[in-house]
C-alpha cells in the first residue's frame, strides 16, 4: 500500500497551529542547551578520550614534544644559563598547547562544518545562537589542551627536573589568571573563526600560524626583554602575555619573569623590575577585555560579509 | 583525439575499441598534463586568495623567529640561529606534505573528486605529483622568505663549500619528502578520519625527533634513527652540515654524502612504494566500495 | 566508426555485489544479466536502493563486482580499467565535485588535462561545451557560486569533455527545475544521436524521463532486473485491454446497453462534469477487449443521438508496469529498501 493510501486511512491529524511563542525561544535555558550539545558534539568529533590514540596525540605527544624541543635547545648550549631557563620554557611551552587548542578549536569548527560535513549553513539558520555553538565546539579542544598542560607539567617536574612545590602556589592568582585568560583565549579563537569564515579550505594551518606569531611576542619561552622595544610594546598589549606571566608567577612564585627584568620595556615604563600579581590581573583584565571586544567586532563583520557573499554554504578547496 | 575544428556533437574520431588503445606517448602526455591539471587549482588558489601570504609566510616566520630569540636569550653562538632559520624553511615543505598531500585524498573523497580521478584515464600518481608541484610553489615561497628575511634580519651567515651538493641534497630532500607524502596519501585514504589525527602526530613530535631547531645528533640513538627514516631529519642534517661548513657539529650522524645516499634511497623507495600502495589501495577501495563513501 | 562491428557497449553476466554491513550484508545486485548494444540510450529504472548506482559504479570501474563479469565495449571492468576509462565518462545528479576556488572555465579545463588534451585544445573544447550547455554567461564565475542547475550543466559539460563513447548518467536531472531538466535532456539526446555508436546508460527514478529518453529500459528492484524492453513493449505487458475515456453531450439510457455490446468489457458513466472549456459533459469510461470494439460503441452512441465531445485512449505508464512487476508502487519500494546508511547501495 502506498504511503498516500496509508495516510488516507489514518485519522486526520489536527490542523497545525503556528505557535508564536516558539519564535521567542527560552532564553538562557536555550543557550545552555545549545552550548552543551555543541560541546558534546565537539568532544565526540575531536577529542573523545575513550580513544587512546586521540588522547596520546593531542594531550601527550604534541605538547610534550613541543616542550622537549625547547629543552633540547637549552641543553645544546649547556651552561648555567641554559639550565636555569628550563622551568621557564617548560611552563611556557605547556601553556602554549592550551593556547593553540583554544584558538584552533573554534576556527576548525568553521572549516570542518562548512567544508567536510557541510552542515554549517544548517547550524547557522537553526534557532541556536551561532556564537554559542562555536564556543561549545571549541570547548572540547580546550579540555584536551588543558590535559596537555597538566601532562607536560607533570613530565617537566618528574622527568625534566622542573622544581615544583605545591605549598607555595599562589592559588588566588592562579584562579584569577586562569579564568580571565580562558576568556581571552576563547576571544582569540573567535577572531580566528571570523577569519576562517572568509578563507578557503586550506586554512587549517592559520590558527597555528596566528598562535605561532603570538608565540614571539608573549614571552612564552623567552623573556620579552630580549625583543626590540616596539615588539615588546605589542607583547604588553596581548592578553596572553599577562596570562602566561600570571600562571607562571602563581605556580613558581619568584621564578624567572617574562615581562620585566633588566632592559625590559615594562621596567622602563613602570619603574620597578617585575609586575606584581595584582598588576598582572589588572593588565590581563584590560587587555582581555579589549581583545574580546575586538574579536566580537571582527566576527560580526565577517558574519555580515559572509552573508552578503554567500560564504556559509560554499565549499572551496584547491 | 579528433580535430578541434569539429563540433563536440560530431567529433567521434576512431571507434571505441581503437580509442581505448593509447600509444605510450599518449599515456605519457596524459600523465604529464594531469600533473599540470592538478597543480593548476593549487596555484590559482594562491593567486586568488592572498591571505596565505600572511598566514602561510609572515606569521610562520614570526614563529620561527621565536626560536631564534630563545637562543639569543641564552646567548647561543650565531650558528644556532642559522640552524633555526634552516629548520623553519624546511618545515614549510614538511607541513605541505602532511596537510596538502597526505591528508588531501581524504578531502578529495569528501568533495566527490576522488571517484572522478579514478574514473579518468591518467595514472593516479600524476594527481599526487600535481598536488606536490602545486604545493611546492607555496612552500618554496615560504621557505625562501624565511631564509631571506630571517637570514638578513638575524645576521645568519651561510658558509657553503659545495654548492652543487647542497642543491642536490635540497632536491633529494624534496623528492624524499613528497615521496613520503604520496605513501601517506594512499594510507590516509584507507584510514579516513583517523588520517587527520595522524597528521597532527606528524607535526611537533616529528619536529622534535628531526631536530628542527637543533642538531639532530644531540638526540643520540634517536637522532640517528630519525636520519635513517625521516627525510626531514636527513635533509635538514645534511643541509646544515653543508650550509654551515666548518661549524662544530656534534658527532652521531653520518657525513653529507652518506645522507645523500639515504635521501636517494628514500626517494626511490617511497615513490615505488607509493605506486604499489596506490594500486593496492585502489583495488581494496574498489572491493570495499570506499572510493565514493563520504565522511567515514 | 562506419561499418565496424562492435562488441556490446555493456555486457554483464550474473553480476552480484554484496556490501558488508551490520546487522547483515546488503545485497545490492543479485545476478544482473544485461546486454546493451552500441548506440543505445539505455535506462535503468527503479526506486532508490534498487542497485542502479551500484551497477554504474561497477561499469565505471569504481567498484568491483562480488561475483560475475562485466564488460564495457568488450573491456573487462576488473582487468582492463585503463581502456574503459579512456572511452567513458560519468555524470551524477547533485554532484559537487571540483574546486570552489576555480571558475567554471578553469574547472573544466583542469578536467581536460586528466583526459590528456593539449592545453590550447582543452580551452577550445571547454569554451565550446560551456556554450553548448548554456553556461556562457557564467563561464568566468566561481564554481562555488553556481546554482544547482548551473552546476549540473557544468557537470554534463565535464562528462562530454573527452568525447566519450559511453556516458553514464546517474540521475542527471536530480533536483533540477522543469526547464533546466528539459534542456539537459535535449542536449543529451542530441549528443548521443549525432554519432552512431555513442551509448548512454541512464539511471533515473523519474518515469517520464525514462519514457521520453530511452530506447530500452530495464526495470530494477532490489538488485534484480525484472524486465527489459522499449517503453512501448514494457507498457504493452500491462495493457491487456484498451481503455478509453469518452466525453458525451448526453447519454440517454445509461451505459448499461453499451456494456452489453460485443467486445466491451465494461462501460461506466460518471456524473456530469465540466470539460476543459466549461461545457457540461457526461464522462464515460470504456474498457474494451481491443481497439476494434470502439467502432461498435461509437455507432451505438450515434444511434441514441449522443454526440462525442472528446475521446482519449488511456495509456498505461511505466509506473503501472512497475506495479505489475513488483506488486507495489515506487514509494513503497523506496521505503522498503531503506537500509542503515553504512554503505551506498545505489
Amino acid at each position: 500500500m502506498s504511503a498516500l493510501a496509508r495516510a488516507a486511512m489514518d485519522p486526520p491529524a489536527p490542523a497545525p497551529i503556528f505557535d508564536l511563542a516558539r519564535t521567542r525561544g527560552r532564553g538562557p535555558a536555550d543557550t545552555f542547551r545549545t552550548f552543551a550539545v555543541s560541546a558534546r558534539l565537539g568532544w565526540q568529533l575531536e577529542a573523545n578520550w575513550t580513544d587512546p590514540f586521540l588522547f596520546f596525540v593531542y594531550s601527550v605527544a604534541k605538547p610534550v614534544s613541543s616542550a622537549l624541543i625547547l629543552v633540547v635547545m637549552l641543553e645544546v648550549i649547556g651552561g648555567p644559563a641554559g639550565r636555569s631557563f628550563r622551568p621557564f620554557v617548560v611552563v611556557g611551552s605547556a601553556l602554549w598547547s592550551f593556547v593553540i587548542s583554544g584558538i584552533a578549536g573554534l576556527a576548525w569548527a568553521i572549516l570542518e562544518d562548512r567544508e567536510r560535513y557541510r552542515v554549517l549553513k544548517y547550524i547557522y539558520v537553526s534557532p541556536s545562537d551561532f556564537l554559542v555553538v562555536l564556543i561549545g565546539r571549541g570547548v572540547a579542544r580546550l579540555v584536551v589542551g588543558l590535559a596537555g598542560v597538566v601532562i607536560t607539567l607533570v613530565v617537566g617536574v618528574v622527568a625534566l627536573g622542573v622544581p615544583f612545590d605545591v605549598a607555595v602556589v599562589d592559588w588566588p592568582l592562579l584562579a584569577a589568571s586562569s579564568v580571565v585568560g580562558l576568556g581571552a583565549i576563547i576571544a582569540l579563537g573567535l577572531l580566528m573563526a571570523g577569519v576562517c569564515i572568509q578563507t578557503r579550505q586550506e586554512s587549517w594551518s592559520y590558527p597555528e600560524a596566528f598562535a605561532g606569531a603570538l608565540f614571539l611576542v608573549t614571552g612564552a619561552v623567552f623573556p620579552l626583554a630580549v625583543l626590540p622595544a616596539p615588539v615588546q610594546a605589542i607583547g604588553l598589549l596581548a592578553p596572553l602575555t599577562w596570562w602566561i606571566a600570571g600562571v607562571r608567577e602563581a605556580l613558581f612564585p619568584g621564578g624567572p619573569d617574562s615581562i620585566g627584568g633588566p632592559g625590559s620595556l615594562f621596567a622602563a615604563l613602570l619603574g620597578h623590575p617585575s609586575p606584581t600579581g595584582s598588576e598582572i590581573v589588572i593588565a590581563l583584565l584590560a587587555t582581555g577585555g579589549v581583545a574580546t571586544l575586538a574579536a566580537l567586532a571582527v566576527f560580526r563583520l565577517s558574519d555580515r560579509r559572509a552573508k552578503r557573499a554567500g560564504l556559509y554554504d560554499r565549499t572551496t578547496g584547491s | 583525439m579528433a580535430a578541434s575544428t569539429m563540433s563536440f556533437l560530431e567529433r567521434a574520431g576512431t571507434g571505441p575499441r581503437e580509442a581505448a588503445r593509447w600509444s605510450r606517448r599518449q599515456v605519457l602526455l596524459t600523465d604529464l598534463r594531469s600533473v599540470r591539471g592538478r597543480a593548476y587549482p593549487r596555484v590559482k588558489g594562491l593567486l586568488r586568495e592572498p591571505s596565505w601570504v600572511l598566514f602561510e609566510i609572515l606569521l610562520p616566520f614570526l614563529a620561527t623567529s621565536a626560536f631564534v630569540f630563545v637562543y639569543r636569550a641564552i646567548d647561543a653562538p650565531q650558528q644556532y640561529v642559522g640552524f633555526v632559520v634552516l629548520g623553519g624553511a624546511l618545515s614549510a615543505f614538511w607541513l605541505n606534505v602532511i596537510w596538502m598531500m597526505a591528508n588531501q585524498l581524504y578531502w578529495e573523497k569528501s568533495q566527490g573528486n576522488l571517484e572522478l580521478y579514478f574514473a579518468a584515464p591518467m595514472h593516479f600518481m600524476s594527481i599526487l605529483f600535481g598536488m606536490a608541484v602545486g604545493g611546492m610553489v607555496m612552500s618554496s615561497t615560504r621557505a625562501a622568505t624565511v631564509l631571506l628575511i630571517a637570514g638578513t634580519l638575524y645576521g645568519v651567515t651561510f658558509s657553503v663549500d659545495q654548492w652543487a651538493l647542497l642543491l642536490g641534497v635540497f632536491l633529494l630532500t624534496l623528492g624524499a619528502l613528497y615521496g613520503l607524502g604520496m605513501v601517506l596519501a594512499s594510507l590516509f585514504l584507507v584510514w579516513g578520519r583517523e588520517a587527520w589525527h595522524m597528521g597532527q602526530l606528524f607535526t611537533e613530535p616529528v619536529y622534535f625527533v628531526s631536530g628542527l631547531n637543533f642538531p639532530v645528533a644531540r638526540l643520540g640513538f634517536l637522532g640517528a634513527l630519525s636520519v635513517a627514516f625521516i627525510p626531514l631529519a636527513t635533509g635538514l642534517d645534511a643541509m646544515r652540515q653543508l650550509a654551515f661548513a666548518g661549524a662544530a657539529f656534534p658527532a652521531g650522524t653520518p657525513p653529507p654524502l652518506v645522507e645523500v645516499a639515504i635521501l636517494a634511497a628514500m626517494t626511490v623507495v617511497s615513490i615505488v612504494a607509493a605506486r604499489w600502495m596506490l594500486i593496492a589501495m585502489e583495488r581494496r577501495a574498489r572491493r570495499d566500495g570506499r572510493l565514493s563513501v563520504r565522511w567515514q | 566508426m562506419p561499418g565496424a562491428i562492435l562488441p556490446l557497449a555493456i555486457e554483464t553476466r550474473a553480476v552480484r555485489r554484496v556490501y558488508a554491513a551490520r546487522p547483515q550484508p546488503i545485497v545490492a545486485l543479485d545476478g544482473v544479466d544485461l546486454e546493451v548494444p552500441p548506440g543505445e540510450l539505455f535506462g535503468l529504472l527503479g526506486p532508490n536502493g534498487a542497485g542502479k548506482t551500484t551497477l554504474i559504479k561497477i561499469l565505471t570501474t569504481l567498484l568491483l563486482p562480488s561475483s560475475g563479469t562485466a564488460r564495457v565495449f568488450g573491456f573487462d571492468v576488473e582487468r582492463e580499467t585503463k581502456q574503459i576509462r579512456r572511452i567513458m565518462n560519468m555524470v551524477a545528479g547533485g554532484e559537487q565535485s571540483g574546486y570552489g576556488i576555480l571558475t567554471v572555465r578553469e574547472q573544466l579545463w583542469m578536467f581536460t588535462q586528466f583526459y590528456g588534451l593539449a592545453g590550447g585544445e582543452g580551452w577550445r573544447r571547454v569554451d565550446e561545451l560551456v556554450e553548448a550547455v548554456g553556461l556562457a554567461e557564467q563561464r568566468l564565475q566561481r564554481v562555488s557560486t553556481l546554482s544547482t542547475g548551473q552546476r549540473q550543466k557544468m557537470n554534463l559539460a565535464r562528462g562530454l569533455l573527452n568525447d566519450p563513447w559511453i556516458l553514464f548518467l546517474d540521475e542527471p536531472t536530480l533536483g533540477l527545475d522543469v526547464s533546466a531538466a528539459r534542456s539537459l535532456r535535449e542536449l543529451i539526446v542530441e549528443w548521443q544521436r549525432a554519432v552512431p555508436g555513442r551509448t548512454i546508460l541512464l539511471t533515473t527514478h523519474y518515469m517520464a524521463e525514462a519514457d521520453e529518453l530511452c530506447d530500452r529500459i530495464a526495470i530494477v528492484d532490489r538488485g534484480r532486473i525484472l524486465a527489459i524492453g522499449s517503453p512501448t513493449e514494457l507498457k504493452k505487458r500491462v495493457q491487456r485491454e484498451s481503455i478509453f475515456r469518452i466525453e458525451l453531450d448526453r447519454l440517454d439510457g445509461g451505459a448499461g446497453a453499451l456494456a452489453r455490446l460485443p467486445g466491451v468489457v465494461s462501460a461506466s458513466a460518471a456524473a456530469d462534469v465540466a470539460d476543459s472549456v466549461g461545457r457540461q459533459v457526461v464522462v464515460m469510461n470504456l474498457v474494451l477487449e481491443d481497439d476494434g470494439a470502439l467502432g461498435r460503441v461509437v455507432g451505438a452512441l450515434a444511434e441514441t443521438g449522443s454526440r462525442i465531445q472528446g475521446l482519449r485512449k488511456s495509456e498505461p505508464t511505466l509506473e503501472d508496469v512497475f506495479v505489475e512487476l513488483v506488486g507495489r508502487g515506487f514509494e513503497d519500494s523506496e521505503a522498503a529498501s531503506m537500509v542503515p546508511a553504512t554503505e551506498e547501495v545505489g
